[in-house]
């Protein structure tokens, strides 16, 4: 189990390295959603196996729309993925990056690894949702309010005249 | 700190160094900002992993719906931002430089 | 803007704010902050031009950078020491969020965004986002006071009070000469924060009365640029001359309002034997006495029985804002109570 959250982890970082190291808009977003993947399998090999099918689920849908959003908007006629000169040195400046911390931070692992038990751990993972619920009270209200506050923050931001610009009606 | 530790602080540290560095387009930006709340999620998920303190579990699904919130208005300012500037780059934000 | 959009967005604002000001609990703090972001950013972007826009859209990108920033340091502190109090931050992780939390505030290092904001937003939304919008983030540096990391406050705000002197001398609109003028007051506010947290208070108080006091005369005079000040004595002879009290009181000179924290931080650094961080302060407070006198002179001295040298300019009917006169009163009167405001 412990190689397993080492090799999510591994994907978590190489999936958040990809989306840091500048590359078009639509690589990115494949690029986070496979962060996504791997912060998904760390937290389910942890033992919270509801939260980070949550995780999953609001991620890749949230990945869609950007997708959509980046494809519509920022369409290249040679995007740049990772290969390429720039983003390349990039990629290998974080990845030298990653490793020369990781190294340092290299005996703390071996001595305080993660006691990893898997699916059958005991966690309080789907408690979360129903303590939001049952005893939230405030806060319930609280993250309500914020939902409908960006509803309508949505709504003024995107309307209103159109004014500059460049643009084909 | 532990892998899981390393893991989450790294990861936002890579995508705050990644918002700041260079970006070409706001959507590469808001993705940024995306990849850092993922980093929080994953680091507030994996800080209440004792069943002693349930009370912390709610932190997560609280820190998703305000992120989800942030990520909302993120995508719709780069739609006001495309109408007025006609493009999502960010060196066309340049109409208040001092 | 709809009335009950409107008011519901001026509701979370004020709400907000005071969630994150009264909360224990760090993730209720960023709550509030990213709720307070969010509530400002329609207000910000009211009139849809490219410029309210561009303002949005780069104060959106700072404060949700910098709000991540403080949860991540937050998050840390939880690891360490397993509570989320706001009171109890360890040491380094103290470093880690005053560095966000003066990110949001726009100090100098970190003052990139804050003039480019407040000139794309019209004038009552910078008088919004230049008072009200800093007290939450103030409110959380009150409270992780317990270990300050007390070089960093001192570098920051004395470059805070050098750069927003010295910056704000190339500009000619109003907007942006205010943004560095709070700038500037910023650092003289954050290097209280070593000092007494009463002062800090206090100080807190008079930079919002004689910028609210500010804001509001060039709002009703509506003066955009520098050479709309010179016809803004067609507009109300009192104003005017109120006008050049209140800016000499954000330059703190003597026998007024803005002297008072100025006086009380040179004394409690010249007290503790910081005697280089004084000189520096005292010297940088000279730039912006500069530029608040220029303004002054274009407001009053070009006045008649002088020739006119500015076009006289259109404006329609202005508001009258009923917070004006206590405001500049404020602004000019409040010196003799300071005994009162120190104790």
């Amino acid at each position: 189990m412990m190689y397993l959250i080492f090799l999510f982890s591994v994907c978590f970082v190489l999936g958040v390295l990809g989306v840091a190291a500048n590359p078009a808009p639509f690589f990115g977003a494949v690029a986070l959603v496979f962060g996504a993947l791997g912060c998904c399998g760390v937290l389910v090999g942890l033992g919270g196996s509801y939260i980070g099918i949550v995780l999953l689920l609001i991620y890749l849908g949230g990945m869609l729309v950007v997708v959509a959003y980046s494809v519509a908007l920022a369409a290249e006629p040679y995007p740049e993925a990772w290969v390429n000169h720039s983003v390349l040195m990039h990629v290998l400046g974080y990845v030298l990056l990653v490793l020369l911390v990781g190294w340092c931070f290299m005996e703390l692992f071996v001595e305080s690894g993660v006691d990893a038990a898997g699916f059958f751990s005991l966690r309080g993972d789907f408690s979360g949702v129903v303590l939001l619920f049952s005893m939230g009270g405030w806060l319930l209200l609280l993250s309500g309010w914020g939902l409908l506050l960006a509803l309508f923050v949505v709504l003024e931001l995107t309307r209103g005249r159109a004014r500059g610009g460049l643009r084909v009606p | 700190m532990t892998v899981v530790h390393f893991t989450t602080a790294g990861t936002f540290m890579l995508s705050i160094t990644g918002l700041a560095l260079h970006r070409t387009h706001l959507v590469s930006a808001l993705l940024c900002i995306e990849g850092m709340m993922l980093a929080l999620f994953s680091a507030l998920a994996v800080s209440y992993q004792t069943p002693i303190h349930t009370n912390t579990s709610l932190q997560p699904i609280i820190m998703l719906a305000l992120a989800a919130c942030g990520a909302g208005a993120g995508l719709s300012l780069l739609v006001a931002s495309t109408r007025t500037h006609a493009s999502d780059h960010l060196h066309n934000l340049s109409l208040l430089k001092c | 803007m709809s009335p009950l959009i409107w008011s519901l967005l001026i509701t979370s604002l004020a709400t907000s704010t005071i969630i994150t000001m009264s909360s224990h609990h760090w993730l209720l703090a960023w709550v509030g902050l990213e709720l307070n972001t969010l509530s400002i950013l329609p207000v910000i972007i009211k009139s849809h031009h490219p410029r309210a826009t561009e303002a949005a859209t780069k104060y959106f990108l700072i404060q949700a950078a910098a709000a991540a920033l403080i949860l991540l340091a937050s998050t840390l502190n939880a690891w360490q020491t397993g509570h989320w109090s706001i009171m109890h931050t360890s040491a380094h992780t103290t470093t880690i969020i005053t560095l966000a939390i003066l990110l949001k505030l726009g100090i100098a290092p970190m003052h990139g965004w804050y003039p480019e904001v407040l000139q794309g937003s019209t004038m009552n939304t910078a008088l919004i986002i230049s008072t009200w919008q800093k007290l939450a983030p103030l409110t959380l540096l009150y409270l992780i006071n317990n270990n300050p990391p007390t070089n960093i406050l001192l570098l920051m705000g004395v470059i805070s009070a050098l750069a927003g002197g010295w910056i704000g001398l190339n500009q000619t609109q109003t907007r942006k000469i205010m943004a560095f003028s709070s700038i500037a007051h910023m650092g003289w506010l954050i290097i209280t924060l070593n000092l007494s947290l009463h002062l800090t208070t206090t100080t807190m108080m008079i930079y919002m009365i004689t910028t609210t006091a500010m804001f509001m005369s060039l709002n009703t005079t509506t003066t955009k640029t520098m050479t709309d000040m010179g016809m803004a004595w067609t507009q109300s002879p009192p104003l005017t001359t109120m006008m050049m009290i209140t800016l000499m009181s954000l330059g703190g000179l003597p026998p007024l309002t803005g002297f008072t924290p100025k006086w009380l931080i040179l004394n409690n650094l010249c007290h503790m034997n910081l005697l280089f961080p004084t000189i520096i302060l005292a010297m940088a407070s000279l730039p912006s006495l500069f530029f608040y006198i220029r303004l002054a002179y274009f407001t009053t001295l070009t006045t008649p029985p002088n020739t006119t040298n500015t076009h006289h300019k259109w404006r329609f009917k202005p508001p009258l804002i009923a917070g004006l006169t206590p405001a500049t009163s404020l602004a000019a009167l409040l010196l003799p109570l300071m005994p009162m405001m120190i104790s």
